[in-house]
């Protein structure tokens, strides 16, 4: 999943066009965003969700058909959701949602994304130290361990959150640059991973391979074979896929948070270039790494660990442990100072550097927590669910409101701080998908979707009396 | 001159990265040849890539 915009974050950093609509001499073609999700979409934690997937129960079909629609869809929501408004106003989500929510109302939301960006990057650390375990040895968790496991292991994410957290308050840019340098060897590491997995199948089931058919017969009959969910995991179908690729980066597409990437397309069709993450990232090396850990739970059922490392190790060797030490690093670390920039707009007048570096010790003692990195697929939706209703709000103020008689951009037109039409659309659109999965029945990975609804609806509805109460004359 | 050499070698370490694994899939090489052609071309794309990539815009990566 996506955990990071590198461009995004360089230009944050450089404070470029942050309150004014980027001109016309700053628009990227696009190749620039054909790299720069390509890369993105290739991070550490792919290698957590392709083996959650196989825990899950998830069929040959279910993944490789809910995987390509899924991820269709995403890309879609990025091209007609996100995209035409980006290229519309080309301004950041951050001043975009000031002028519709007001000040006041998105530092709730600036809070709300660094603590989910904290636990993110706590997991991406906790991917790391997988790796590192395997090197020396270090006892790890299990598919359902909630808590530390052993001293060993917090002292190695303490000791990996450490350095990736002064990484990040004291050289960002450094380390982003090292991203980019890794990121098309880090593709190609995770393709790798598909090949060397699948060819291991082959020899351990004695299967010859001749055509295209018995590729899928090998699929379907030996290496991702459904069936019951692990205990303590919620059985995956064809729709959980299919919502689950889709919702992944939803706080990114839907939620509009790619507003501050894709202001600076020449079209809004460039959204098409999200695909290359997606089927890169989001299809390859999720494939990938399900094949891996599939392979193990082949040689020994019991052995149901979901470690990224020794995973790896197993395919790629050395390259493999590398590549999940890079893959977590470089994810992680514009992670942590995402999260250090959002935490920083709640106390303006503190250093960068100590924000970033406390940022960095929370999400450290997040790896902690094997907890996050188990449930991995469970967290990414709540991710999702909890920002999308900003995203919600962001699409109808700016196609529907003056269709309704409303005004666009209320906070700015009024000079409120708090547009409390908006709050209200968060704040209940999120209870009500609470009360969904909670006594409705309704899986966590699906109420995006009715949720979305429930937050444009309400939007509109309190907004006409909001707006009409203190309409300025 | 040096980046200039850099850039297809960095491209070529990328193929020998890939290639080996292919070859395993098709049964053409043997499992641990693969890691070590992994390894050799992790370290030749670090070194070459760093030297053309490394003063490259990040902004349009």
């Amino acid at each position: 999943m996506a955990a990071s915009e590198g461009a995004q974050e360089t230009q944050a950093a450089s404070g470029e066009f942050e309150r004014e609509p980027v001109p016309a001499k700053a628009h990227l073609g696009f190749k620039s965003f054909i790299g720069m999700y390509a890369g993105e979409h290739c991070a550490g934690t792919e290698l957590m969700i392709g083996p959650l997937f196989v825990a899950a129960g998830a069929s040959a079909f279910d993944l490789v058909v809910g995987l390509l629609l899924g991820n269709a869809l995403a890309v879609l929501s990025w091209i007609f959701i996100c995209a035409p408004i980006a290229t519309r106003v080309r301004l950041t989500l951050y001043y975009q949602l000031e002028k519709i929510c007001g000040r006041h109302l998105v530092i709730f939301y600036n809070l709300a994304n660094g603590v989910m960006f904290c636990f993110l990057a706590g997991a991406m650390i906790t991917v790391s130290a997988t790796a590192v375990g395997v090197w020396f040895d270090i006892p790890m968790p299990g598919l359902n361990d909630l808590y530390p496991t052993s001293v060993s292991w917090v002292v190695t994410v303490a000791v990996i959150g450490g350095l990736i957290s002064v990484v990040a308050a004291f050289g960002y840019q450094t380390v982003s640059k090292f991203a980019n340098i890794a990121a098309p060897w880090m593709v190609l590491v995770f393709l790798a991973f598909g090949f060397v997995g699948f060819r291991q199948f082959m020899d351990v089931t004695n299967t010859e391979i001749h055509s295209v058919g018995d590729v899928w017969t090998l699929a379907t009959t030996q290496i991702w074979k459904g069936g019951d969910a692990l205990p303590g995991q919620v059985k995956f179908t064809f729709w959980h896929v299919l919502f689950f690729a889709w919702f992944c980066n939803m706080a990114m597409h839907i939620g509009m948070s790619d507003l501050t990437v894709f202001r600076f397309a020449r079209k809004s069709w460039y959204g098409v270039a999200s695909g290359a993450g997606m089927y890169v990232g989001h299809f390859m090396a999720w494939i990938g790494a399900a094949s891996l850990y599939a392979y193990q739970l082949h040689l020994d059922p019991m052995d149901t660990d979901v470690l990224p490392g020794p995973l790896a190790f197993r395919a790629a060797g050395v390259v493999g442990l590398l590549c999940v030490i890079i893959a977590g690093w470089t994810t992680a670390n514009p992670t942590i100072y995402r999260a250090g920039l959002a935490f920083q707009a709640l106390v303006p007048q503190s250093s960068r550097f100590v924000v970033t570096l406390v940022t960095g010790g929370l999400a450290t003692v997040a790896g902690m927590f094997p907890a996050i990195a188990m449930q991995l697929l469970g967290f990414v939706a709540i991710y999702g669910l909890i920002l999308m209703p900003m995203g919600a709000v962001i699409f109808v103020d700016f196609w529907l409101m003056r269709k309704f008689g409303l005004q666009s951009n209320y906070a700015e037109l009024s000079g409120k701080t708090f547009n409390l039409a908006a709050a209200v659309a968060w704040v209940v659109t999120l209870a009500v998908a609470w009360l969904l999965v909670k006594y409705a029945g309704v899986q966590i990975y699906f109420v995006s979707l009715p949720g979305w609804f429930v937050a444009a609806g309400l939007y509109i509805v309190v907004s006409k009396f909001y707006q009409k109460k203190i309409r300025p004359a | 001159m040096l980046k200039t050499i850099a850039k297809p070698v960095s491209w070529l370490s990328l193929v020998v990265l890939i290639l080996p694994s292919f070859l395993f899939l098709i049964g053409r090489i043997e499992f641990d040849s693969v890691n070590w052609i992994m390894l050799l071309a992790t370290i030749v794309w670090f070194i070459s890539a760093s030297l053309w990539m490394w003063d490259g815009d990040t902004k349009n990566s």
